[in-house]
C-alpha cells in the first residue's frame, strides 16, 4: 500500500501552520505548540476529508501523535 | 472553492497570504456554536475575491456580548443555532408547554433586538435564519420546535434593518442534504455541528454580499444565439425548425431563459446578444419568431458578425462604457467559452451545459451569486436609458461640435440634497461605480441615511432628464463639515451613462456655490486612484483647485471658495432644486 505518511505530513503542516520539515514520526501533541482543541477537530476534518475516511468517535480524542494518526488512517483504509 | 480540499485550501491561504496586502477588510463571526473552521475557509474566499481579510470568531456562545465590541468590523456573520438554544434548554424541546416557550422567545426576542442595535453601524451583517431541519420531525404534523422557529424567523423579517441580511441555512441543508451538513460527532464532542462542505457552501452563498461591497457585481449578460437562445442553429435549421416553445421538450429550456432574462432586463440588467451569424437571419427571429420572448426592445445591444467574440466583447464593453469584467457571458460552444476565458479571463463565462435541462438553474444560480436584483425603480429605467444612450450617439453625426450636439439634447437637472427616498439608489451607485469616481468609498444605505441626518454632512444627488428620456439619479455627492469654515468632499461619483456631458462640472459647481454660501471659506478633496478611474486624475484641476500634495497616488487639493469664479456650462438647466 502506498505510504499515508508525506500526505499527513503535508496535513498537518498545513492545519498546525508550521513548516513541513518539523514534523516527524515523533510529532505529538506535546511537541507541536499550535496543536490546541480546535485545531485537533481541523486536522481530524481535513484527515477524514483527504482520505475519504470516517474516524470512529471514540478515536477521535485518542488521535494525539504522529504515529497513532497512522495506525487509524491504515486502519480504516484497509477496511475498504 | 467546492473543489478544493479543506487541507487544500489552508496551503491557498499561506501563498495568497503573501500576495494579497492592503487594509484588512474586517470580518467578526459570531456564534453559539463552534465554527472555528469556518476562519480559514472565509479568509481564503476573500483573498480569491483579493481583499485582505481579518477573520475573527468570537467567544463561544457569546454573541450578544460580543455584539458590542465588534464596531469596527466591516462585516458580521451571526451564527445563532437552534441546536444550541433547544442545548440550554433543561427538558426536550416539546416537553415544555406555550408558556415556558414564550419565556424562550421573548428572551430570544430581546437578544435579536440588542444584537441589531449593537451593530446598527456596521456595514454589513449577515444573520442566519433559525433553522428546525436538523431536527426529526413529523412529515404530517410540525413539531413545538417547528412553530417556534417559524415565529423566531418572522421576528428576524420584521426586525432586520437595511444592513442586515438573513441568510438561509436550510437552503444550503437541503441542497447537501443533512448528512452532508451535520456532523453529530462533532456536534457531541466539540459542540461543532457544521461540516467542511457546509462552510464551503455557505461561503459561496454570500459571495454577492462580498462582490458588493467591493463593488464586483455584475451589469451586463450577453448571449450567444443557437442552442443559447434557442435550440438549433438558424442559418442551416431556417425559422421554422428552430425551437423555444414551452411545451417541446427541448424548446422549453430555452424558453425560460428567455423569460429570465426578459426578467432581467427589466430589472437594471444590460441584455446583450454576441453571435456569429448573418445579422439578417438572427434579426428576422427577433422581429418575426413567434415563439421569442426576448424582444428587440429588450436588448441593449447586438453583435451579429463573423468576427471573433473577444474582439466582440471588447467593443461591447467599450460602448457600454463599462468595465470588461461586468460582462457576464453565455456560449453553447466549448470553442468559444475558452477563448474567452484565456483572452478575455476578467469576463464570467457560462458554458449552456449539454443537459439543457438543466440549463434555466444554472442560468438563475448565477444571477443570484452575481448580480443584486432586489435593488431600486432606477435599475428598471436603466435598460431605457442605455438604449436612448445610442439614439444619443446617432444623433451625435448630424452636429458640427460637439457642444451643439450636447446643446441639442436640452438636459435637465434635479439637484436635490439630503431626501430619504434617494437613499437605497445612492448607496447602491457608491457601491457600483467605478470609472467616474473620485474616491470609491462603498456606502450602506444606512451611512447614507446618516450622512443625511447629520447637521454637518450633506448628500447631494442630481437626477439627469434629456429630450430622449430620463437617466434618473446619476450622481452623488456628499460634503462632510470640518469646521465651520471648511467642508470636504467625501465622495463624488457619476453614473458612467450620463459620461461626457460636463454634467459633472455642473453639479459640483451648484455644490460649490451652496457651500460658498453656506459661508464655508476652503473646500478639501481627493483623488484617490484606481484600476479604473484614471479619467478623473485631473477632474479637480480641472475644477480650480490647488493640488497641496500628492502622496502614493493620492492627490490631496483644496480650493478658498472666494477665489472660485464658477464654472458655467450653457447648455444644461436646473430643472428644480430641492433642499431637504
Amino acid at each position: 500500500m502506498e505510504s499515508v505518511q508525506p500526505k499527513i505530513y503535508q496535513l498537518m503542516s498545513n492545519v498546525f501552520e508550521i513548516p513541513v520539515e518539523e514534523i516527524s514520526e515523533d510529532s505529538s501533541l506535546d511537541s507541536i505548540e499550535s496543536w490546541d482543541s480546535l485545531r485537533h477537530l481541523n486536522l481530524i476534518l481535513a484527515i477524514e476529508e483527504e482520505f475519504g475516511i470516517t474516524i470512529p468517535d471514540e478515536e477521535v480524542g485518542n488521535l494525539v501523535n504522529y504515529k497513532l494518526i497512522e495506525l487509524i488512517i491504515n486502519e480504516q483504509l484497509g477496511k475498504h | 472553492m467546492e473543489n478544493l480540499k479543506y487541507s487544500e485550501i489552508l496551503q491557498q491561504n499561506k501563498i495568497l497570504k503573501e500576495k494579497i496586502k492592503g487594509e484588512p477588510f474586517k470580518v467578526s463571526i459570531l456564534a453559539n456554536v463552534t465554527v472555528s473552521s469556518f476562519k480559514e475557509i472565509a479568509e481564503y474566499s476573500l483573498r480569491l475575491n483579493g481583499i485582505n481579510p481579518a477573520v475573527e470568531i468570537g467567544n463561544f456562545d457569546n454573541i450578544v456580548q460580543d455584539t458590542a465590541h465588534c464596531r469596527d468590523a466591516n462585516m458580521v456573520i451571526i451564527f445563532y443555532d437552534m441546536l444550541n438554544i433547544a442545548d440550554n434548554i433543561a427538558v426536550f424541546f416539546e416537553d415544555m408547554d406555550d408558556a415556558a416557550i414564550q419565556q424562550v422567545e421573548q428572551k430570544i426576542y430581546k437578544e435579536i433586538d440588542l444584537i441589531f442595535e449593537n451593530l446598527a453601524g456596521i456595514q454589513t451583517v449577515i444573520f442566519n435564519k433559525f433553522s428546525s431541519l436538523l431536527f426529526p420531525s413529523g412529515f404530517l404534523q410540525s413539531t413545538k420546535l417547528d412553530h417556534f422557529v417559524a415565529n423566531l424567523n418572522a421576528y428576524l423579517e420584521k426586525k432586520a434593518q437595511r444592513n442586515v441580511s438573513l441568510g438561509d441555512i436550510n437552503k444550503i441543508i437541503t441542497k447537501l442534504g443533512a448528512r452532508q451538513s451535520f456532523d453529530a460527532r462533532f456536534y457531541n464532542s466539540s459542540k461543532a455541528p457544521y461540516t467542511l462542505s457546509f462552510f464551503k457552501e455557505y461561503i459561496s452563498i454570500i459571495e454577492p454580499v462580498v462582490f458588493r461591497i467591493t463593488g464586483k457585481l455584475k451589469k451586463a449578460i450577453i448571449f450567444d444565439c443557437d442552442n443559447t437562445l434557442w435550440k438549433g442553429i438558424i442559418g442551416e435549421d431556417g425559422m421554422t425548425k428552430i425551437d423555444m416553445s414551452p411545451t417541446s421538450a427541448y424548446g422549453k429550456a430555452f424558453f425560460e431563459v428567455q423569460r429570465i432574462a426578459k426578467y432581467l432586463s427589466r430589472n437594471g440588467v444590460i441584455i446583450g446578444i454576441c453571435s456569429k451569424n448573418n445579422p439578417a437571419d438572427v434579426e428576422e427571429v427577433l422581429a418575426n419568431h413567434p415563439g421569442m420572448l426576448l424582444k428587440n426592445e429588450d436588448i441593449v445591444i447586438k453583435k451579429i458578425n463573423w468576427t471573433d467574440k473577444v474582439t466582440n466583447l471588447r467593443e461591447i464593453a467599450k460602448e457600454l462604457n463599462i468595465g470588461i469584467d461586468s460582462l457576464i457571458f453565455v456560449d453553447d460552444s466549448s470553442f468559444e467559452i475558452d477563448l474567452i476565458k484565456k483572452q478575455l479571463p476578467e469576463i464570467v463565462t457560462l458554458q449552456v451545459p449539454t443537459a439543457t435541462y438543466e440549463y434555466p438553474a444554472v442560468v438563475q444560480n448565477y444571477i443570484y451569486k452575481y448580480f443584486d436584483l432586489n435593488s431600486s425603480e432606477e435599475d428598471k429605467k436603466r435598460t431605457a436609458a442605455y438604449k436612448q444612450e445610442f439614439q444619443r450617439q446617432d444623433e451625435s453625426a448630424k452636429f458640427q461640435t460637439i457642444d451643439e450636439y450636447l446643446a441639442s439634447l436640452e438636459i435637465q437637472l434635479n439637484i436635490i440634497k439630503d431626501d430619504n427616498s434617494q437613499i437605497p439608489r445612492i448607496s447602491q451607485l457608491t457601491q457600483k461605480t467605478n470609472q467616474f469616481n473620485l474616491t470609491t468609498i462603498r456606502y450602506t444605505e444606512s451611512q447614507v441615511e446618516k450622512f443625511m441626518k447629520e447637521e454637518n454632512s450633506y448628500v447631494f444627488s442630481a437626477s439627469v432628464r434629456d429630450k430622449f428620456g430620463d437617466s434618473g439619479l446619476t450622481a452623488v455627492c456628499i460634503i462632510i463639515e470640518n469646521a465651520a469654515t471648511s467642508a470636504t468632499v467625501d465622495t463624488l461619483l457619476m453614473s458612467c451613462r450620463v459620461i461626457g456631458r460636463n454634467i459633472e462640472i455642473f453639479f459640483m459647481d451648484h455644490i460649490l456655490n451652496f457651500l460658498k454660501e453656506k459661508g464655508y471659506d476652503t473646500v478639501y478633496a481627493k483623488y484617490i486612484p484606481t484600476a479604473k478611474n484614471p479619467q478623473v486624475e485631473s477632474f479637480y484641476e480641472k475644477m480650480g483647485f490647488n493640488v497641496n500634495k500628492t502622496e502614493n497616488g493620492v492627490k490631496y487639493y483644496s480650493l478658498q471658495t472666494e477665489d472660485y469664479q464658477g464654472k458655467k456650462v450653457g447648455y444644461i438647466k436646473t430643472a428644480a432644486v430641492q433642499y431637504n
